[in-house]
């Protein structure tokens, strides 16, 4: 994760720019460092690049599809919060994505609300996941 | 008789369907209904901002809805074994008309090919075009003084292009074109330009222009104004002034005398098609049909100064100022660059005190040739020096600016002039873009924790950042107090707000609705606004400096600097997006309800214009329907038999099974054996409730206005009331003036599988009230642990898996709540109403139907016919 002073970086990508273009400011005004890209192809190379806490993804789009950006960013980057924003949500591409690792699944049209709170919660999860690691160590002291 | 009608009559008839068949077959028409609605309401809901939607979303509601409305029309053609053609037209018709919409080919059948600049308002803006809707808007809504003048329209633009064939010539040569050979294009560019000059506008749209153009010259001459009436003649397209900002793209006419105007119009549309319009539209990815071309026609004003005003200037160093420049006479050479001008900055919070002023010494000014078009003037040293504008009217611009502002959602450049009466005109206003735009500048830093006041409490009906000093508003007389700039502090919501409604940068109130009235007028000036924020009365007071972030919900201490400039320059204007303009257009074709009375001459299948409308009359024509079947006796052993109340319901009750006791006599209450029916009417008859007198005397002073009301409104209407039953089965509707009820409802032992459904829609008088009931109908079924859904004023209200004692307290209290709203809308003036009436209701609703004594027998048959 990143250190304290540094921002979460988040990359959006969503072929129809209207999501993009009202995302992004949403998560700027909440003090996130966000990137939008409207292509699935850009956005693959992208992460393999940089690295983002957290990749919000269209399921269906020209191109490469959400399922494989998925599966790509989980290999590159196991810790990264992937966010699945589909407009033909179904119950099997829900449970897909979970499978292949996404964090949360939004069917569209969400509110600007519920996004924010998924990311929040991968913030959340992520923390926890920190002071876990931590936690061994003072473990050992405790029972030495 | 040919053998051939001899063996017909010889054919044996088909067996009728049994009612019970038919009857599944209307619950599933009505199901099918009332997934229509909610789809209709979910459409809706998106264009409230909260949401994200996509262009998807809208393509596959359209799709959906079109498959509900095709299946409930052949619902009711297997219910009234008729081809109900005329409604498969209609339907035919507006589905058409949805996919030209969505194809990009506008259809304009609602539009006239001029519109009054007078007549602009938020619902106009594809018509007009942008720039001048929002001229239309600064002067209707905002109460700025602009120009008079009119709008020839995107529609005329089409007639136009269409009466010469253009559209298919533009088509045909932008086609052509190879994408690269710039000389080809720009040759191209010179072609359809000559074509376009050299076109004939259309016999109607010439007449109306000349006609607008003649009616206000000859107005202005009434009033004594002698002229020279010279127009100023403008672009207004698609888009223009909004996202993409076309400035300086599109071409103006300047001082055209009325006979010159038509050939002003030609030479605007032709502007669309220069070279440097045409390629800045390719680049910025605009399909060739996305160019919709409105044409202002403006009185031009004699200036005596003219200037322009940024309520943020282009260098983000200057903190918090507004820039006005200004010369004297037309402002078209400052716009162009080739004059000098006088400089001011002016702090952006009243009282707007002057920062640093810049004056040069003006040589020459452009004013007005009576003969038409311009001339320049030369100015002595003396005239030079003087600045052109007073610190009065420097407030007064910066007042207008900051309106425009707050409405556009961005920070503006207006172009602006005063006249020799000392009058300030509006001339233009458009968003500004900056070099540098937010998404590369950091937010400003969130204020200290300590400088929060209020966060997370309350409703947000319109998002926005606003920096003043709160004023406090208790009654009617603090209203013409109200300082300009000030953020409005309230206990109530009230309607009578609009009266400072654009002198306010924001307003925080303690009680209220997202969906009242004033909540409607805030969007409309787009104030931000938070209702129902509990407790900010006490916590705020009269004087103190706060900023409003509408946005996040929070309340800071003081003027959080950078922070509105932020949102101004960040948010996305999603009224502005595509889709949401999209999305408007069509629930245009789709929600609006003109069948509302089915005992009119109206309601006819061939009148439907919009989906609500084949929904609506489907739905009467079901329940008449049924009625209509049930009282065929060859389908069912009983027949539909009316029921006698002390209030004149108008109920016809089908038993299906055990609902009713056999018997003869006249059917009354005491014969009802259904257990939800029972219950319902139980609840309908105790005292308060039907009845519209008053039961308390406390209460007596607004339930007077109650009596009052009803006395001029009271419609005696009542529609084909019918009531299915079992005796554990209700499937009830009522239409008790213009509005209905559905209820549905099982109730047995067996808890698993109790269920009721409520439902409430429509009402006659105007929406606001409409909302009010239905927001008093939704608190009540909540606090009756009902899941609610409202949108609009339809409420739904669902619960299951109750006990049969649950479910009869349940359905008392909904037959309470029907009689006692059946014509509260009237009633409802305020949202404190609603809040009045639901008191009232719960201590009525709590005193229960056993407490039904003689008086509220007398009371019951004493009323109102809703």
């Amino acid at each position: 994760m990143n250190k304290d002073n540094e921002k979460v970086r988040i990359l959006i990508l969503d072929d129809e720019p209207i999501v993009c273009k009202r995302l992004k400011p949403a998560f700027q005004k909440a003090g996130y460092d966000v990137e939008t890209l409207n292509d699935s192809a850009s956005a693959m190379a992208r992460i393999e690049e940089a690295h983002f806490d957290v990749v919000i993804t269209d399921l269906k789009m020209e191109g490469v599809d959400g399922m494989r950006f998925l599966t790509r960013i989980k290999e590159i980057s196991p810790d990264t919060g992937v966010i699945v924003i589909t407009g033909f949500a179904t119950l099997d591409t829900a449970k897909e994505s979970f499978r292949k690792g996404a964090f949360d699944f939004l069917a569209k049209p969400f509110k600007l609300s519920e996004i924010l709170d998924a990311v929040k919660r991968v913030e959340a999860g992520r923390r926890q996941a920190d002071s876990a690691s931590d936690q061994p160590q003072d473990d050992t002291n405790g029972s030495a | 008789m040919n053998l051939l009608n001899v063996l017909a009559f010889w054919r044996p008839k088909k067996p009728p369907v049994s009612f019970t068949t038919l009857f599944r077959k209307f619950k599933g028409l009505i199901e099918r209904n009332n997934r229509i609605l909610e789809l209709m309401g979910d459409m809706g809901d998106k264009l409230g901002g909260e949401y994200v939607f996509d262009k998807q979303y809208i393509l596959s509601s359209c799709e959906q809805l079109e498959d509900l409305v095709f299946k409930l029309i052949s619902d009711l053609s297997v219910l009234n074994q008729d081809k109900n053609v005329e409604l498969f037209k209609a339907y035919e018709r507006i589905r058409h008309a949805i996919h030209e919409e969505l194809s990009g080919r506008h259809a304009f059948d609602q539009v006239s090919l001029t519109i009054p600049l007078e007549s602009l308002d938020q619902g106009t803006v594809d018509a007009a075009g942008s720039k001048l809707n929002n001229l239309g808007i600064i002067r209707n809504t905002l109460g700025h003084r602009v120009p008079d003048g009119f709008v020839a329209t995107t529609k005329a633009f089409f007639a136009f292009l269409d009466h010469n064939g253009l559209r298919r010539t533009i088509h045909e040569a932008v086609t052509a074109w190879d994408g690269k050979d710039e000389a080809a294009f720009d040759q191209m560019c010179v072609e359809i330009r000559e074509k376009i000059l050299k076109a004939d506008i259309p016999k109607p749209l010439a007449a109306d222009i000349m006609g607008e153009a003649d009616a206000l010259v000859s107005r202005l001459r009434r009033e004594g104004d002698k002229g020279p009436h010279l127009f100023a003649v403008r672009s207004s397209a698609w888009g223009e002034d909004e996202e993409s900002s076309f400035a300086g793209q599109y071409e103006s006419e300047l001082g055209i005398r009325q006979e010159g105007l038509l050939d002003a119009y030609k030479m605007v549309v032709a502007g669309a098609y220069s070279p440097q319009a045409w390629r800045y539209r390719i680049i910025k990815g605009f399909h060739e049909e996305e160019l919709a071309m409105g044409v202002g026609f403006q009185l031009m004003i004699a200036a005596e100064c003219s200037g322009t005003l940024q309520t943020y200037p282009a260098d983000p160093s200057q903190k918090e100022v507004m820039v006005v420049n200004c010369t004297p006479g037309l402002g078209a050479p400052l716009m162009g660059g080739v004059i000098k001008s006088d400089t001011f900055y002016i702090e952006r919070l009243a009282p707007f005190a002057v920062r640093s002023t810049h004056t040069e010494i003006k040589d020459q000014l452009l004013e007005l040739n009576p003969e038409g078009g311009t001339v320049w003037k030369n100015l002595s040293q003396d005239e030079g020096k003087t600045p052109c504008i007073s610190k009065e009217q420097l407030v007064q611009l910066a007042r207008a600016g900051l309106d425009i502002e707050s409405f556009l959602k961005r920070p503006v450049e207006a172009e602006w002039c005063y006249d020799a009466d000392g009058e300030l005109y509006i001339l233009q206003a458009r968003p500004i873009r900056f070099e540098l735009q937010a998404d590369t500048l950091p937010p400003p830093p969130a204020p200290d924790v300590e400088d929060t006041l209020m966060a997370g409490q309350g409703i947000i009906v319109q998002q926005g950042v606003a920096s003043g000093k709160v004023f406090v508003v208790e009654n009617d007389e603090d209203l013409h107090d109200f300082p300009y700039g000030a953020i409005l502090v309230s206990h109530f919501t009230s309607p009578r707000f609009s009266r400072i409604m654009s002198h306010a940068r924001g307003i925080i109130t303690d009680i209220g609705s997202p969906a009242g009235h004033m909540a409607t007028i805030a969007r409309e000036h787009r104030v931000p606004t938070i209702v129902n924020a509990g407790d900010a009365t006490t916590r705020l007071q009269t004087g103190e400096e706060i900023t409003l972030d509408a946005g996040n919900n929070v309340v800071y201490r003081g003027i959080v600097p950078g922070l509105r400039r932020y949102e101004l320059t960040s948010q996305c204007v999603f009224e502005e997006s595509y889709e949401y303009r999209l999305l408007r257009r069509l629930l245009k074709r789709i929600t609006p309800l003109h069948l509302v009375d089915p005992k009119s001459d109206d309601f006819r299948p061939s009148n439907c214009t919009t989906f609500h409308d084949i929904t609506r009359y489907i739905h009467e024509k079901a329940v008449s329907e049924l009625i209509q079947l049930s009282e065929r006796r060859e389908l069912h052993e009983t027949k539909p038999r009316r029921l006698n109340l002390h209030m004149s319901l108008g109920l016809t009750v089908i038993d299906v099974e055990d609902g009713m006791c056999k018997t003869d006599e006249d059917l009354e209450l005491k014969h009802v054996l259904s257990v939800p029916l029972k219950s319902l009417l139980d609840g309908m008859c105790q005292p308060g409730m039907w009845c519209t007198r008053p039961v308390s005397v406390d209460l007596s002073s607004f339930m007077s206005s109650f009596t009052r009301t009803f006395s001029v409104a009271a419609t005696s209407r009542i529609g084909r009331n019918l009531a299915v039953v079992s005796k554990e089965y209700l499937n009830l509707h009522l239409q008790l003036g213009y509005h209905y009820n559905i209820i549905d409802a099982f109730l047995s032992e067996s808890e698993n599988d109790n269920y009721i459904y409520f439902r409430f829609l429509g009402g006659v008088t105007d929406i606001e009230r409409r909302s009010r009931r239905a927001s008093f109908i939704a608190e009540v079924l909540e606090r009756f642990d009902f899941r609610v859904e409202v949108r609009g004023d339809l409420v739904v209200g669902r619960i299951k898996k109750i006990s049969l004692a649950r479910g009869i307290e349940k359905m008392n209290m909904l037959g309470g709540l029907v009689g006692y709203t059946r014509q509260l809308d009237v009633v409802l003036q305020s949202d404190e109403d609603v809040q009045d009436h639901l008191a009232v209701f719960m201590q009525q609703i709590s005193n229960g139907p056993g407490e039904q004594d003689e008086q509220g027998q007398r009371e019951s048959s004493n009323t109102y016919t809703g």
